[in-house]
């Protein structure tokens, strides 16, 4: 049973995908993508219905033949507010946060309501996580996926799903957003590995070098974790693709988390021990470059850097990388 | 789904819903499953309240077999009305005792839906449906909280939706209600729960014990009567007819068993219609004599009461046509009735010797007859509701000693002297006059109005309907004796009774229950038809009702579709921000895209300079969207006009000069 509603299921999805084609995010939710159906306590409820008419016939009660008409009615109301509570409403990802291996990878979807009725438990199903809130009238909710992944590499989601069964729990209403996320999860943070020192005379050099000898260093393209402030505002406003303005630290003595530092252990350790180093790193608000086969990152600093260092550890001995 | 545990409030709310709706059967359900219910559910809201959650399987399992099976030694069956209802209210309050997640709550709302579904199977009220529509609105208020999320909504707002829900319902119930077609009769026969045996006339009379039908003013039946109404003096309402007498009771006897005797009917006839309220017996209480009537099944016993096969367990209509009088003069009485007829009342001497020595003075029937009567006028008879008990001679006791009684003491007393000197003579037992309601054009039979009078066989002319009761001087009948002697009447009837303006109030809201009877509790096949008549629509037949209710509801549910579509539909704002996308596009197409850091001013100003051709219209319609787009809040009617207008705007790719010359 459960098998064969997974395999309904899967068909479904597929055919919606096909049907609607790619989304481009942000969508807004139309009445052709939404799919209703009873849920086990709309069927009960059928069930229930039928033999109330079944009742008030053979009894030849018009009074209750009329309350069985009124729960048959409201029942038939509901599956209209149920596709209701889902038409119109916009759907977004915002950002993607880091995600390691072993633990959540979180989504962060925004749903934006513009109409003036309030949409309740609206829930948002993302590979095995799922969440659900409610926006009111004329607002807009982040709501926070957590999808557990359990190894390093890049996890890319092709399709996700709301539903609600609101108002009373007897329909559901759903539809398939054909949005594609990628998520790189990084290797799990662990190691006992010190972090290495810095090139040449430590880390005497102070913060303030650094940061001083910040150069503009022409712009480059946009790419999700840039800091708005390093936004190229104006290049967008001519209508050209989103671009940022690059800056090159020339700090003196950059630390280089080096792959060849970790001789003698295996891929996934050394991944492992890199990552925890990368995050120290950055906590501690070092410059740092990475160093593993077939990858330079040079050395910087900020939360574009981490990103960007992550996802090469994520993304590291994988075909589809990048 | 998400499995959460159930709340305290959740809890108590669908207990608060469960208990309401088995108010809606007390009186109907043994009180201990009431009581049983309503401690399980206090139990487990307890429970909840503590922060625990449901009670171990062991006592669930115990006390659910132990009221069960209770439940079964009570009704020995699970099958019907009565006992089907018990037991769904026990299984409910377990399913409440057992509660631990949201398909607990789920099942206990279907459960409180039947319920309220079983409570008017058998009812009529016009209340009871109005109190179980409330019942039902909470109940899925209390649904509508369950998939609770960040924010939970306040218990106003979720009563206001499931109110807002409840209200779109109702014109697709109305018409799911007008048109869905009625069966002519019950799919199969339910195991019927008699023995709620409502008030109403009895099969037996017994003068001595004091009549408590009087006392009470529920309605006995009502009637419309299609022409004039027959004078008081005719408005006899037949019912069971009395044979036989042990001395102090009255009972039916044989004859009624037998079939109709043939009569001629004479006199001016009235037609009406009778709607009868459920007693616990057969009878129709036709105005005597009836000739027609239709009523499925519906005959006239040997008495000539009108009857059907069944007790009237639910309220009837039955149209009928009646003579004022009747004569047998070629049909001789049967032996079987007159050896019935006549039969000496036992003991009673003193009254056999009262009938004797009269008969000697009136050897003529009709003489005799007459001679009884101005002795019950002339001596001091009186008339009272609440008359001296009498032992076993009741006849002796009441026409020699007590002289007081009402309509039974007199019937029973004039038939029995008439059976002392061999004239056959009966009990006839209805009701007699009724109340007109101006209202509604009816007249209302109470229960009160119930009346026994006595029939005499004269050769030669047939039955003959003698009220003894009549006979009393009006001076002797002891009507304002109720107020000081009834003081078991509710004080309210008395206040009716004294204030006229409350008088009119009953009557008037007798009319209006009236209405409802007729319009609702007895809407059916033939209403249905006399529906799609009035629709214009010809040889109405039940595949044309469901015609009629598909096309009905598809109406009904397009209008809801619109709504639902207009309430989601963005603010006025967004539909003048696509509007101004799809000008955009549209003059991008003509080969004059807007560029990205152009505002809507300038853009018009470029293209009434690079295209003079549209720059009037263009620079209208910028406009236009500049007004609106900066407006507090713009309207949705003057957005909707700006949206048209960029509809119907349809600029030409090239400048019509450019390949002119």
């Amino acid at each position: 049973m459960a098998t064969l509603r997974q395999a309904a299921t899967s068909k479904l999805r597929a055919w919606a995908a096909r049907r609607h084609g790619r989304d481009s995010l942000p969508i807004k939710i139309n009445r052709r993508r939404v799919y209703i159906l009873p849920t086990r306590f709309g069927v009960m409820l059928a069930l229930v219905l039928v033999a109330m008419l079944v009742a008030g016939l053979n009894y030849n009660s018009n009074l209750g033949l009329g309350f069985a008409f009124l729960l048959t009615s409201i029942a038939l109301v509901t599956m209209h507010h149920c596709n209701r509570n889902m038409l119109g409403l916009q759907v977004d990802v915002s950002t993607v946060t880091d995600a390691f291996a072993g633990r959540d990878a979180t989504f962060e979807f925004v749903l934006r309501n513009e109409s003036k009725v309030d949409r309740r438990d609206v829930e948002i199903r993302c590979l095995t996580g799922a969440a659900i809130r409610s926006v009111l009238a004329r607002s807009s909710e982040s709501v926070r996926v957590a999808v557990p992944v359990a190894q390093r590499g890049v996890v890319r989601i092709a399709q996700f799903e709301l539903r609600t069964r609101y108002p009373f729990g007897w329909f559901h209403a759903w539809t398939y957003v054909q949005g594609s996320l990628t998520v790189y999860v990084a290797p799990a943070p662990e190691g006992r590995r010190a972090l290495p020192p810095a090139a040449g005379a430590g880390s005497a050099n102070s913060r303030s070098d650094v940061r001083g000898d910040d150069e503009f260093a022409g712009l480059r393209a946009y790419e999700p974790g840039v800091p708005l402030k390093h936004m190229a505002w104006k290049v967008l406003a001519r209508g050209a693709e989103p671009a940022v303005r690059s800056y090159t630290v020339s700090a003196a003595q950059p630390e280089w988390l080096d792959w060849s530092l970790l001789e003698g252990q295996d891929t996934e350790t050394r991944l492992a021990q890199l990552c925890l180093w990368v995050l120290e790193s950055e906590a501690a608000q070092r410059v740092f470059g990475l160093r593993i086969p077939g990858r330079e990152i040079l050395p910087s600093r900020g939360a574009a850097h981490r990103f960007a260092c992550l996802r090469a550890l994520a993304a590291y001995g994988l075909a589809e990388a990048e | 789904m998400t499995r959460k545990s159930l709340s305290y409030e959740q809890l108590l709310a669908i207990f608060a819903c469960l208990a309401l709706a088995l108010v809606a059967h007390v009186g109907a359900l043994p009180v201990w499953v009431l009581a049983a219910v309503a401690v399980l559910g206090a139990l487990r809201v307890l429970l909840g309240f503590r922060g625990r959650g449901a009670p171990s399987t062991v006592v669930r399992l115990s006390v659910a077999a132990l009221t069960v099976a209770v439940l079964f030694l009570q009704f020995r069956t699970f099958n019907g009305l009565a006992a089907g209802t018990a037991l769904l209210a026990l299984m409910a309050g377990l399913k409440l005792f057992e509660a631990h997640n949201q398909r607990d709550i789920y099942i206990i709302a279907l459960s409180i839906y039947f319920l309220s579904l079983s409570a008017l199977l058998e009812s009529d009220s016009f209340w009871l449906l109005a109190y179980l529509i409330v019942v039902c609105w909470l109940t899925s208020a209390t649904l509508l909280r369950l998939t609770s999320t960040v924010p939970l909504p306040g218990w106003q707002s979720s009563l206001r939706y499931a109110g807002r829900i409840l209200g779109q319902a109702i014109p697709l119930a109305l018409a799911f209600w007008l048109f869905f077609p009625r069966l002519a009769g019950p799919l199969w026969q339910m195991p019927s729960d008699s023995g709620n045996a409502t008030s109403g006339l009895s099969d037996s009379m017994s003068p001595g014990d004091i009549s408590e039908l009087a006392l009470s003013d529920d309605v006995a039946f009502r009637v419309h009567f299609a022409g004039a109404a027959p004078p008081a003096q005719e408005r006899y309402w037949r019912g069971p007819v009395l044979h036989d007498f042990d001395g102090r009771t009255w009972r039916q006897g044989r004859p009624a068993m037998l079939s109709a005797p043939r009569i001629v009917l004479q006199g001016p006839s009235y037609r009406y219609t009778l709607n009868l309220e459920p007693h616990a017996h057969n009878w129709i209480f036709a105005l005597d004599w009836p000739a027609r009537w239709d009523l499925p099944g519906g005959s006239l016993n040997g008495d000539f009461t009108l009857v059907q096969p069944g007790p009237v367990s639910r309220p009837i209509d039955v149209a009928a046509t009646s003579y004022t009088h009747a004569t047998q003069a070629q049909a001789p009485l049967g032996g079987n009735v007159r050896r019935h007829d006549t039969q000496p009342p036992p003991g009673n001497p003193r009254s056999v010797q009262l009938a004797q020595s009269l008969r000697d003075a009136h050897p003529d029937d009709l003489d005799y007859v007459h001679a009884v009567l101005d002795m019950f006028s002339q001596q001091a008879f009186y008339y009272t509701l609440t008359p001296p008990k009498l032992a076993d001679d009741s006849v002796d006791e009441f026409l020699f000693d007590t002289k007081r009684g009402f309509c039974g003491h007199y019937a029973s007393a004039f038939t029995v002297l008439m059976r002392a000197v061999h004239i056959p003579a009966r009990v006839v037992t209805g009701y007699q006059g009724g109340t007109f309601n101006p209202f509604g054009d009816y007249w209302i039979v109470r229960q009160s109005d119930a009346h026994a009078w006595a029939e005499v066989w004269i050769a030669g002319s047939g039955w003959l309907r003698v009220d003894p009761t009549s006979a009393i001087a009006p001076s002797r009948v002891e009507h304002e004796a109720s107020d000081t002697v009834r003081a078991d009447e509710p004080l309210a009837s008395r206040w009716q009774r004294r204030t006229p303006w409350l008088m009119e109030t009953r009557l008037r809201l007798d009319a209006l229950r009236q209405l409802w009877r007729e319009r609702i509790l007895l809407f059916d096949q033939d209403s249905q038809q006399h529906l799609l008549e009035w629709l214009n629509i010809p040889e109405p037949d039940a595949q044309k009702l469901v015609i009629v209710m598909t096309a009905v509801l598809a109406l009904v549910f397009g209008w809801l579709t619109w709504q639902v579509r207009r309430e989601v539909d963005a603010a006025p704002r967004e539909l003048l921000l696509r509007a101004y996308a799809r000008l955009c596009a549209k003059l991008a197409d003509a080969g004059m895209p807007r560029l990205p850091h152009e505002g809507a001013e300038d853009y018009a100003e470029r293209i009434a300079r690079r295209r003079p051709d549209l720059g009037p219209v263009v620079g209208t319609l910028l406009r236009h969207y500049s007004r609106l787009r900066y407006a507090a809040a713009p309207a949705r009617a003057s957005v909707g006009h700006f949206d048209a207008a960029v509809r119907a705007f349809r600029p030409r790719s090239t400048p019509p000069d450019s390949r002119g010359s």
